[in-house]
């Protein structure tokens, strides 16, 4: 097929984001992570998720970008969800923000959950962004230049190949149970797929091995390297300011950001109410329809 | 022609580990540059094991047993090593999709070159190359699991090719493919071998292609070579090939059951005619 | 063998209830608007031994899954053994319908051969004693007696092959489906399947087999359906379909080698095209 992109998170374009150097890129990634991980104050993370977002459209990436975060919306709703009803971080001094039939909306746990719906959203549309505008190529060859041994480089873009052939192959078994009569339910029904796939998995990975033996892959010598990484003065400077932005970032969420120092938000009651039940109906809904799914199976 | 047969194997023999009864006996083959052979038996006679002797996957990679000598462009394979070897000889096999690991077909292609050191430099024209070889020219950034098995089949070559062996090895290249593309590898074949040269040996099944482009028939029993000779030598014995569990192409089981005779029959459909109009 | 069996008669005409029966079947694949299937209209009588022929991507492929409810038309009918595919679930079809599929490999997870035999007898219902003697009954007609208590992957590949369809037999569906049942076999796995066909064919069930293997078509079946793009372009007995040049030179397929000898041996030309080697030799016998 024409077209068809080469991993199920690369997009096709030749955006600003397109061209930066997939190290710098990597290095931006490493700066935010680590930041969010140290950090619990909602507004600095969800200022990055906004300007990644916005970055992300002005790649013409943005409608994908979205596409991905709604997928990863129950999750994130579920946090909220879970968090304003049983707080984790105020035991038994929890201030009630409202109250919804049998449910006591607390705001701690209001304000913790959103914190941690921040950190996951800046960490998600960064990664994401980045993975989105990176050909996976360039990816593996970044990691080659940064020095990654070359087998764990090989082992990560094969798998990241198998995934779908996998899911094709599971597909086609479940099929073939199906045409004999088996019925699924639940899990049962799975495991009698697991042999079938395993084994195809392994005949695949024989004549595989073999067939890059013949073409001399596991020969001593000095290996080269097809695709090149141009790491030029202007893509070492970003990745340095990148990777000073995050050691800053790191230390200020560590010393004026954590948990305990982190201010917490406080929301009126109907705000409070409104955020949990879109909140709860983005987490139920989706329980549900998976349930639905499962049965009708 | 050289003088010296470009394959020499002498009284081989391979047992895989713990394998009860050997894969190969008494192989003696002597093949020369530029021929086109034919390799034919039943599942599990010994066709694959015999090519993975000739560039010495047997037995670098695969432990066994082996005996006897083979000898590929006056290397040995048992004590070359495979990186010299896989310059010499090129092994394609029965599955397109799973010879397949990269993510772009120029990366599929670039994977020997990168093995064997060459410079970066090099790369782009010697993959363009290799990708026109096998008509998939302009194809560099597609996906090789977004082709179809004929075109995975080709890529599979030209990253074999790329690497510019003398002697193409291809095992049931066409088994996994429909006509066209079974069409397009024969084709392949005949070209590498009548315009570029190419020594290629063929282990397949389409007893009526490989008898209109061979030069030798080999046929393997259980290990053994039943029977070696030019395709209207070895083909013509019909009931021979028979009690093998093999079959001859069609026209030649006609010419046989008209005429009795075992030799000399017509093994095309054009040279059925002429057979037919000369008994006229 | 050196001679080979005579090709089967034509069929009688199907009867009133066709046992598949397809009214402008189409099947769009949703991304990608592909359409698999443009419009099939065919009506398949219950005993007759049908080939699918066609290129990868003609069609062929989608048309023998919408047989078993696999795949749903998007729109047309689909009706197999009185049963509307749309109405049913692949489960339920598959007591009428046995789809054989190319890789036996897919199939296969019991451990031993017999507990394979059984899987399909005991998901649509059998009692105990039902599957066991369709069990018994798969095993003389496919001789698998000496490897029943043998793991399938401990036997060869053609022998899991067979395996395979008898894993269907033992559903005893009304229809078979058979998925390039030969593709890279070699000959000896290839006359077993040859003649499994026509022992099929012979008891009167239904088979539908894709497959480009020419001489096989030649041999076992009646119909010949030549799929292209989706459409049906060619549907008559297999003479009648190789002698249809401009179908076979469109769908790139070539006729089995003697039928192509056939068609150019001078003195012929008044003559249909053969089938088989011993059709051909026959003739030459009957001339003083």
């Amino acid at each position: 097929m024409q077209g068809v992109n080469v991993s199920v998170t690369h997009v096709r374009g030749t955006s600003w984001l397109h061209r930066l150097n997939p190290i710098s890129k990597l290095a931006w990634v490493l700066a935010v992570i680590f930041f969010a991980f140290a950090s619990y104050n909602p507004f600095p993370l969800f200022a990055i998720a906004g300007l990644g977002l916005l970055a992300g459209f002005t790649a013409s990436i943005g409608k994908p970008l979205l596409r991905i975060l709604l997928v990863f919306a129950p999750v994130t709703a579920s946090m909220i969800v879970i968090q304003t009803i049983a707080p984790a971080t105020c035991s038994n001094a929890c201030t009630a923000a409202a109250q919804l039939g049998p449910f006591t909306l607390y705001q701690e746990g209001m304000s913790h959950s959103l914190s941690l719906v921040s950190r996951v959203l800046a960490m998600e549309i960064i990664a994401l962004g980045v993975l989105m505008t990176t050909h996976p190529s360039d990816l593996f060859a970044a990691f080659a230049k940064l020095r990654v041994p070359y087998v764990l480089n090989f082992m990560v873009s094969m798998t990241l190949q198998l995934i779908p052939v996998l899911q094709r192959e599971v597909s086609v078994v479940l099929s073939a149970q199906k045409s004999r009569g088996m019925k699924s339910s639940g899990f049962g029904s799975i495991v009698p797929s697991f042999v079938p796939v395993f084994a195809g998995a392994f005949e695949r990975v024989q004549q595989l091995s073999i067939s890059l033996e013949s073409r001399a892959f596991g020969s001593t010598g000095a290996k080269t390297s097809y695709r090149q990484v141009k790491f030029g003065p202007f893509d070492a400077a970003l990745a340095i300011i990148g990777l000073i932005a995050g050691v800053i970032g790191t230390i200020l969420g560590l010393t004026l950001w954590s948990v305990d120092q982190t201010p917490s938000l406080v929301l009126s009651a109907a705000l409070t109410v409104v955020i949990f039940v879109v909140a709860a109906i983005m987490f139920i809904g989706v329980i549900a329809a998976a349930l639905l799914a499962i049965a009708r199976a | 022609m050289a003088d010296e047969p470009i394959i020499s194997i002498t009284d081989m023999g391979y047992t895989y580990a713990q394998a009860e009864r050997p894969a190969l006996a008494g192989i003696d083959l002597h093949i020369e540059r530029g021929e086109y052979v034919a390799v034919m038996g039943l599942n599990g006679a010994g066709k694959t094991t015999l090519g993975l002797c000739l560039n010495g996957i047997i037995p670098h990679m695969l432990m066994g047993e082996q005996t006897g000598t083979v000898l590929v462009d006056g290397k040995d394979p048992g004590t070359t090593v495979v990186r010299e070897m896989a310059r010499t000889v090129g092994i394609v096999f029965d599955n397109p999709e799973f010879q397949m690991s990269q993510i772009t077909a120029a990366e599929e292609v670039a994977l020997g070159l990168e093995n064997l050191g060459v410079d970066p430099s090099e790369m782009p024209e010697r993959i363009a190359g290799a990708l026109r070889l096998v008509g998939l020219e302009g194809m560099e950034e597609r996906s090789p699991m977004g082709l179809s098995g004929g075109q995975q089949q080709r890529l599979a070559i030209a990253s074999v090719l790329v690497m510019r062996p003398i002697i193409l090895f291809m095992d049931e290249p066409t088994s996994n493919l429909d006509p066209l593309g079974k069409d397009e590898i024969f084709e392949i074949a005949r070209r590498l071998n009548q315009e570029e040269g190419m020594t290629v040996i063929v282990a397949e099944h389409e007893v009526e292609v490989l008898a209109q482009y061979a030069d030798r028939v080999v046929v393997l029993d259980e290990g053994r070579i039943a029977l070696q000779g030019p395709p209207s030598e070895v083909l013509s014995k019909v009931d021979a090939l028979t009690a093998l569990g093999l079959r001859s192409p069609q026209v030649t089981a006609y010419a046989h059951a008209l005429s009795g005779a075992s030799a000399g029959l017509p093994v095309t459909i054009d040279t059925t005619l002429d057979w037919l109009g000369a008994r006229a | 063998m050196t001679t080979e069996p005579a090709a089967p008669a034509a069929p009688a005409a199907p009867a009133s209830a066709a046992m598949v029966d397809l009214h402008d079947a189409r099947y769009v694949y949703a991304h990608g608007n592909v359409v698999a299937l443009d419009g099939l209209t065919v009506r398949i009588g219950a005993g007759e031994v049908v080939g699918v022929m066609g290129q990868n991507g003609s069609g062929k492929t989608t048309f023998t899954k919408l047989l078993n409810g696999l795949l749903k038309p998007t729109s047309g009918a689909v009706v197999v053994d009185g049963l509307d595919t749309r109405q049913h679930s692949v489960q339920s079809m598959a007591a009428h319908v046995g789809y054989v599929f190319q890789n036996p490999n897919h199939q296969l997870f019991a451990t031993t051969v017999a507990e394979e035999l059984a899987f399909g007898p005991r998901n649509i219902g059998c009692t105990p004693e039902e599957v066991q003697e369709r069990v018994e009954e798969a095993v003389a007609f496919f001789d698998l007696g000496a490897i029943l208590p043998l793991h399938p992957y401990r036997i060869s590949f053609p022998l899991r092959k067979l395996v395979g369809i008898a894993s269907i037999f033992t559903m005893r569906p009304r229809v078979f489906v058979l998925d390039e049942p030969t593709t890279g076999q070699d000959h000896r796995t290839t006359s077993v399947i040859d003649r499994l066909i026509r022992r099929l064919g012979e008891r009167g069930d239904t088979v539908i087999c894709v497959s480009h293997d020419m001489p096989l078509i030649a041999h076992v079946t009646a119909r010949a359906m030549v799929m292209w793009n989706g459409k049906l372009i060619a549907d008559g007995t297999p003479r009648e379909v190789f002698m249809d040049t401009s179908a076979m030179v469109r769908t790139h397929l070539t006729p089995p080698q003697i039928t192509q000898l056939s068609t150019r041996m001078p003195g012929r030309a008044s003559r249909p095209a053969v089938l088989s080697v011993a059709e051909l030799v026959a003739e030459a016998q009957e001339r003083p």
